[in-house]
């Protein structure tokens, strides 16, 4: 049935009765383009839009779609003509305004144009690749006024100027502005870049640097950078307002370039306003400032940290080589801290804890730190000082970022072995005279010392913290066993583990018979109860404390060290003794008698010793008495300290070569480490790979590595390769 | 009158076909007749006449519109 139909039914398409008339097309066109004179004219209310259309879409149906455009483009500019004339004609600042609206108009009539033409647009314009009607209409705008060669460079001439007034102060038409730049942007964004944006960009980097090098010779660093920043804020609202968006990286670009970039190495480097003296004058806001400025510029940030790392090492270094600062060292390590912590402020306040900022910080600390090479020792003098009276009523909290801020100086030391023997011999001071403040502060120092640098570091501290324990837990076993003794002078004893306390030679003395019975008693019960321990008692590191009952019956409570109460106990027995006589009785060694005797008599307040002749020397044939005048306002008096203080000469050097001494076997270990996993390795690289492994404790010096290796081969560790004189082997 | 948007077809038999602005908005054409922005008769009266369309064919095509304001959302 369909199928019938189909061929008796046809649907022909629905012709109009339409004139195939040869003046049809005229005709139509000339509706047509009375059409558009009407609407350039602003008369477009008399025209009937559905006339019109139908009209655009006959003649392009019926192939007159050519005629039809060429007319439009025909049409379309004359009238851009005669705009463009009436818009030179303007005079002055009109001009903008005139072109503003004749713009407007355009727009306004172009989009009607469009609409009545919207078949064409479909149809014709793609099939012959010509430019549809918008696009068209903004063409032809471009070439007939823009590109006149009248107004081109009045035009440009004038943005630039209104520019230019807006930067010396004035306020202009902005709303204006806006209108014409976003013209220019519609008709194509080469228009905008060739025509406004380049020149732009070119006026405003003359204007720049003129502004710069007038402002360079009068501001200082920070009046030039509050300047700076201003005008790159003022360049950056302005394109918000009325420029392209995209211009904003490009004039800032420029901003940057003319007013930073160009003058960076000047502005960090002015006198008394520069880079350095803001730094030592905590200027936070100007840092800042600087900081964000240079940030936007290449190479800005790393000029000033080169010039802040420079700063600061130079800084470092006068305070290490300062020969006043380093008599006392608590105020050395203070004056170390307080630095850090102004840079730290610095760094966190106006360089918004930049990374990079903190390595150099770290990187001229660790420089400078190294520089001197008491360095250790002070740092471990400035912990002693403050566990032994410093942290007295500080809080818990504070104690710990006291800890926390030597432990970041520790970091920065290179030689860590030498703090690790230099605290070992303050700890072993502080906790045999009993003068911490804290034992807490103690033991969480260790922790953190224990977490930078491992067991190993801090096994035989805190095997000085247990000796300390176990050894009040022995006392108190003694006293519990031998109660006779408790009416008899009281002996507290610390039994110290020789391999964690730092060795010194002992030499005992002869103790005064009350006491020396009471230490045998110790000795035989301590063996009792631990076989196979050899004990030695280190009379040079002792204290007493003796009740002495001077000439006119004062009373007085004497706190001495065990060699001053030896020589004490002997004037018991007798009123006069010599020099010589007290050597013999007492054992002690020469020199330490000399300075103990020399703390009893000749110092003026703590004199219970008088000498004859009273020099302050002590000479053989010096004879000693009693001295029955003692006074002193206290009760109790203190003679002799056991104080951890600054090595004289002598004493470093010995601690260095003791220092030296260990680092060999260290090196040595760290060598067959290396070898036995590498077997066959060349010497450039064992050097390396032993500097390595043995940076956490010290700077292992080649040489030193080099005459270790040379008696590992010695002792059959190793043996040199036959062919390569470079290559060492491991031996099984 | 209806106050709601409404917009006026004038067939070539000269039949009135008043419909909403939504559904006349489907055609671009007719879309583009009202929001043009000259000042066109077209958007003064709010009304369009096709003088080659016929009321028959007009009818259907207002009916078209309204069908594809139902179902095309």
């Amino acid at each position: 049935m369909s199928n019938q139909k189909k061929r008796n039914f046809q649907i022909e398409a629905f012709k109009h009765r339409v004139v195939v008339d040869p003046k049809y097309a005229e005709k139509t066109w000339s509706i047509l383009e009375h059409a558009i004179h009407e609407i350039y004219n602003h008369n477009a209310s008399g025209l009937s839009f559905e006339e019109l259309y139908r009209n655009a879409y006959n003649m392009v149906l019926h192939k007159f779609g050519e005629k039809l455009y060429s007319g439009l483009v025909a049409t379309m500019t004359a009238h851009l003509k005669e705009i463009s004339k009436s818009i030179e004609a303007a005079q002055g600042d009109l001009f903008l305004e005139e072109l503003n609206r004749k713009w407007n108009d355009h727009n306004k009539a172009l989009q009607m144009i469009r609409d009545i033409l919207m078949y064409m647009d479909r149809t014709y314009i793609p099939n012959t690749h010509k430019t549809p009607v918008h696009e068209l209409g903004l063409n032809l705008w471009r070439d007939n006024v823009i590109h006149s060669s009248k107004i081109q460079s009045r035009l440009l001439s004038m943005l630039l100027e209104l520019v230019h007034r807006e930067r010396t102060g004035e306020v202009i038409d902005r709303g204006l502005m806006r209108n014409i730049i976003k013209m220019l942007m519609d008709l194509g964004s080469s228009v905008y870049q060739e025509d406004f944006e380049k020149p732009f960009l070119e006026v405003s980097a003359e204007f720049y640097m003129g502004e710069s090098q007038k402002f360079i010779e009068c501001c200082d660093c920070g009046d030039y950078l509050k300047k700076a920043e201003l005008r790159l804020n003022e360049e950056i609202e302005r394109v918000t307002h009325f420029l392209d968006v995209k211009s904003e990286v490009k004039i800032t670009n420029v901003v940057e370039k003319e007013m930073i970039a160009n003058h960076m190495m000047r502005l960090v480097h002015m006198e008394n306003s520069g880079l350095v003296n803001m730094l030592l004058d905590d200027k936070y806001e100007d840092l800042g400032r600087m900081y964000n400025l240079f940030r936007r510029v290449p190479n800005g940030l790393s000029t000033i940290r080169d010039v802040m790392t420079s700063h600061l090492r130079e800084i470092g270094k006068q305070l290490v080589t300062d020969a006043e600062k380093l008599k006392d060292p608590v105020e050395f390590v203070q004056r170390l801290l307080d630095e850090k912590d102004k840079y730290d402020s610095i760094i966190s306040q106006a360089f918004s804890n930049d990374k990079t900022f903190q390595n150099a910080l770290n990187s001229s600390f660790e420089y400078f730190i190294n520089l001197n090479n008491r360095s250790p020792e002070f740092i471990s003098l400035f912990v002693d000082d403050k566990l032994r009276k410093g942290l007295k009523g500080v809080s818990e909290e504070d104690v710990e970022i006291i800890l926390d801020k030597v432990m970041m100086l520790f970091r920065y030391l290179q030689e860590k072995d030498v703090f690790e023997k230099y605290y070992k011999q303050h700890l072993a001071k502080r906790l045999l005279s009993g003068k911490t403040v804290s034992d807490d502060a103690e033991r969480s120092l260790i922790v953190k010392l224990k977490t930078e640098c491992g067991y190993q570091f801090t096994s035989k501290l805190e095997g000085m913290f247990t000796d300390m324990k176990t050894s009040q837990d022995t006392m108190q076993g003694f006293y519990a066993s031998h109660p006779e003794l408790t009416d008899g002078p009281t002996l507290v004893v610390q039994v110290l583990t020789t391999g964690s306390w730092p060795t010194q030679p002992s030499i005992t003395c002869n103790l005064p018979a009350e006491t020396s019975a009471l230490c045998e008693k110790f000795r035989s019960y301590y063996l009792g109860t631990h076989t196979g321990r050899r004990l030695s008692w280190q009379t040079n590191m002792g204290t007493a404390d003796i009740k002495a009952t001077f000439g006119k019956g004062q009373k007085h409570e004497l706190n001495v060290s065990t060699y001053q109460m030896c020589v004490l106990m002997l004037f018991n027995n007798a009123d006069r003794l010599s020099y010589k006589e007290v050597e013999q009785a007492t054992g002690i060694p020469a020199s330490d008698l000399k300075r103990c005797l020399q703390s009893m008599a000749c110092v003026k307040g703590k004199n219970v010793i008088r000498k004859e002749p009273m020099s302050k020397d002590i000479g053989e044939d010096d004879a000693f008495f009693v001295n029955d005048k003692f006074t002193s306002k206290f009760y109790k008096v203190k003679i002799g300290t056991v104080v951890a203080q600054k090595e004289s000469e002598p004493e470093k050097q010995e601690t260095r070569q003791r220092v030296e001494e260990d680092r060999k076997p260290q090196i040595e270990a760290a060598i067959v480490r290396i070898m036995k996993s590498r077997r066959v390795l060349d010497h450039n690289n064992i050097i390396a790979e032993v500097t390595k492994q043995l940076q956490s404790r010290f700077l292992a010096n080649p040489t030193e590595i080099k005459k270790r290796i040379e008696s590992l081969i010695e002792r059959d560790f190793l043996e040199r390769d036959n062919n390569d004189r470079k290559l060492y082997r491991y031996l099984a | 009158m209806k106050r709601k948007d409404t917009v006026k077809l004038i067939s070539a038999d000269e039949m009135e076909f008043v419909i909403d602005k939504d559904a006349a908005m489907v055609s671009q054409t007719i879309r583009n007749m009202l929001t043009s922005p000259g000042g066109f008769a077209e958007t003064e009266l709010g009304e369009v006449t096709f003088p080659e369309i016929s009321a028959v064919i007009l009818e259907k095509i207002c009916q078209y519109f309204y069908w594809a304001l139902q179902y095309s959302r």
